[in-house]
């Protein structure tokens, strides 16, 4: 943290001079040692592992003796398995109905959260709890609250019928989406909460002297000023959800049958429960593909590379 | 400016020491195992754990190449055990549950066969119940001696819920079908079904095959026909597996209930369902979690016979016990034996059944009588005992690459997504070797 602010303190010592020159020649480029703590330790925990997956998904190997290099097998395997083709389609289908269901409820909750009413503290620390749960200990309580016999749906015949959540289809998949939703809202009540707060006071005062209503204000200037959080928000739900793992583990197991085998808990199964390192490694490469591709195109369509600000001409 | 000038000089320095430290402690590990007078004994970590660290001390007592347990906590051992066992790291003797745990290892040639530990060995085949030490043979050679307790799969029930509705504990597959109806005009679900966890479900396919086929059909599976599963035997079992779901025997949600988290044990305590098929632990979860139903209401029986079965009633279904088995690597092959004859000394047997294991050792018998739950340890001793098989867990028979698609093909057998031929097709792309 020291070294950190070393640089502003030297460069105040011999400021630019106002009005001379272009600025950022005056303050010199970090040089390329600053960056290596990072890199060092990306490349080691990140670049590493990940060539070494790329490697283990052309072979063969259960846990004991060498891997054994298989060619393209495990990729030819995992395009023709059902399973797999499905399992991608999960873990879209999941993160789709997590990103349309998490959105809107944290941006009312956030826009909320950052104004300025007498009881906003002491609610928002408490949306914000299930944030501070780990993810494991919140699946185990969902999933005795959702226990058909002695759980919520016992006492309430009249919505859950037999109270078959985890065993259906639809219900597995709306529980997930429904525990997703409770536990990650909150970080994304944040992320709006503090976006919120950062548009120029200036705009609703002009916004008022116009004669617009706090709806016409929401949807004219808070949601057009959070367009980039929104961005955040979602690339970080859709990140999230496709590597989606201790909810599945948990709640569903990927049942019943394989109606909740979402990619990342297929990787898992492969690997761990089935020792097929080869497969498990292709099926992670897969979705770091797809993740990224997705990423990408969020971030093309959004227009979030242009790093255009939306206070442009403030 | 010196600061920055400094920076990646003790930067480089930092990172160059923590690699250091790192590649320090990746190869400090190696020492351990194979050392000169010890060998090192790994087992799966759990409260048993008592027991064979009281064995480890009494061998230690007498031996000059001392045994060293190494415990490795519950859910990972496998995992673990899988990935350590090919390198320098791996133990001398292992804790595994026979069939398909070991066979991969034999077939990579790790494991040295019992017959050639040396004198020592001799004779342990005549120590225990054959029909569990079979269990952990691989193409005829024995590889793993039982150290811990059997647990075969009953049918459980709440007696109070079965006199109430004028039901005796079925002795057919009839009976039970007359049960199931009987109970479920009462309004009782008839029977208990974790299917959540999936393995408590595929307790009714291995009972029901062995009475229908015999344990010869999954003998012949497991050595890689896989014909045996289109066979007549088979699709009676399925059918009527089918005709006991259908006819509402285990109620409709029990996807949505688990045994692992106390759902399906709640559910036969509270007298909600009247019967539970479930290992012979079901005794020891119920006696934590309502001591008062396991002691007062808590009724078992063997499965029912099924009329017209090639399979011999008494024949018995579950976990037949855990074994030590030895690579072929130690270099203690004679100490190893000794402290294996351990295995079925009278003190080993004692702190077993003080921790509510069943031994299945020759000489349990005689102990029995005194040990706690007498009666229930006796008729599972004596079922064991009479058995003239013994069918392993499907699930621990097959190799465990197995494990997932064969859980799944249960679960959408009972839940209608797959049909009898959909079952069928399941099983046979199973890999055998």
């Amino acid at each position: 943290m020291v070294t950190l602010a070393a640089p502003a303190k030297s460069d105040r010592r011999r400021p630019p001079p106002p009005g001379t020159g272009p600025a950022d020649r005056a303050v010199a480029r970090p040089g390329l040692g600053w960056a290596l703590p990072a890199t060092l330790f990306f490349a080691l925990f990140a670049i590493v592992p990940l060539l070494l997956v790329a490697v283990l998904s052309f072979a063969s190997w259960g846990g004991i003796g060498a891997p054994e290099f298989v060619g393209l097998d495990n990729w030819v395997t995992l395009l023709h398995d059902p399973v797999m083709i499905k399992s991608l389609w999960l873990s879209v289908l999941l993160t789709a109905l997590g990103v349309v269901t998490q959105t809107p409820l944290s941006i009312l909750l956030g826009v909320w959260a950052a104004g300025p009413q007498r009881n906003r503290a002491v609610l928002s620390a408490i949306f914000f709890v299930p944030l501070l749960l780990s993810a494991t200990a919140v699946s185990v309580l969902w999933r005795a609250l959702l226990d058909p016999n002695f759980g919520v749906p016992a006492q309430a015949r009249w919505l859950f019928g037999d109270g078959n959540l985890l065993g259906s289809r639809t219900g597995a998949i709306a529980v997930l989406v429904l525990v997703g939703t409770w536990q990650f809202t909150p970080l994304h009540t944040l992320i709006y909460q503090g976006a919120t707060r950062a548009i120029p006071e200036v705009l609703y005062q002009a916004a008022a002297i116009d004669g617009a209503g706090t709806v016409r204000q929401f949807f004219h200037i808070t949601l057009p000023q959070l367009r980039n959080s929104v961005i955040t928000s979602v690339i970080l739900m859709v990140v999230g959800g496709l590597t989606t793992f201790d909810t599945v583990l948990i709640l569903t197991q990927g049942g019943p049958g394989t109606e909740t085998t979402i990619s990342a808990f297929y990787m898992y199964q492969k690997a761990f429960k089935s020792f097929d390192f080869g497969a498990g490694a292709a099926i992670a490469l897969l979705l770091v593909i797809v993740a990224t591709m997705i990423s990408l195109i969020v971030v093309r369509l959004s227009g979030y590379d242009r790093m255009a600000s939306p206070k442009e001409g403030l | 400016m010196s600061l920055r000038a400094r920076f990646p000089r003790s930067v480089a320095g930092g990172v160059a020491l923590a690699l250091a430290l790192g590649l320090a402690a990746c190869g400090g590990g190696g020492g351990s195992a194979g050392g000169a007078a010890e060998f090192h004994v790994l087992v799966y970590g759990d409260a048993a754990n008592k027991v064979e660290k009281e064995i480890v001390a009494t061998f230690n007592k007498t031996s000059d190449v001392k045994a060293v347990l190494d415990t490795v906590p519950g859910a990972d051992y496998q995992q673990k055990l899988q990935t350590i066992i090919n390198t320098p790291q791996a133990p001398d003797v292992f804790f595994n549950w026979g069939g398909g745990s070991i066979q991969p290892f034999v077939k990579a040639g790790l494991l040295l066969p019992l017959d050639e530990l040396g004198p020592d060995a001799a004779g342990l085949e005549t120590k225990f119940l054959p029909s569990v030490f079979d269990t952990a043979a691989v193409d005829g050679k024995a590889y793993g001696v039982p150290m811990r307790g059997t647990q075969p799969v009953l049918l459980f029930h709440h007696r109070k819920v079965l006199a109430d509705a004028g039901v005796q504990p079925p002795r057919t597959w009839d009976e039970l079908l007359a049960a199931v109806k009987k109970l479920k005009a009462e309004g009782i679900t008839p029977i208990a079904l974790g299917g959540g966890d999936q393995w408590p479900t595929l307790m009714w396919f291995e009972y029901l095959y062995d009475r229908i086929a015999g344990p010869e059909l999954l003998k012949k599976a497991l050595a890689g026909d896989k014909s045996v599963w289109e066979s007549a035997d088979s699709r009676k079992a399925l059918s009527m597996l089918k005709q006991l779901v259908d006819a509402g025997a285990f109620g409709t949600n029990y996807d949505s209930v688990k045994f692992t988290d106390g759902g399906s044990p709640a559910l036969l305590a509270s007298g909600k369902a009247a019967f539970e098929l479930m290992g012979s632990w079901e005794f020891s979860t119920q006696q934590d979690a309502n001591p008062d139903f396991a002691t007062k209401d808590l009724g078992y029986s063997a499965f029912p016979t099924v009329a017209g079965g090639k399979g011999d009633p008494a024949a018995v279904v579950g976990n037949t016990n855990n074994f030590y088995s030895v690579l072929k690597k130690t270099k203690h092959a004679e100490h190893i034996a000794k402290f294996l004859k351990l295995m079925y000394s009278d003190d080993f047997v004692k702190a077993q059944l003080a921790i509510g294991n069943l031994p299945t050792t020759t000489n349990t018998e005689k102990f029995l009588a005194s040990a706690d739950n007498a009666e229930y340890l006796k008729y599972q001793f004596d079922m064991v005992d009479r058995a003239p098989s013994f069918q392993l867990s499907w699930d621990q028979a097959y190799l465990q690459t197995n494990a997932t698609p064969l859980h799944q093909a249960v679960q959408q057998f009972f839940n209608g997504q797959t049909d009898a031929d959909g079952f069928i097709k399941a099983m046979q792309s199973l890999s055998t070797s």
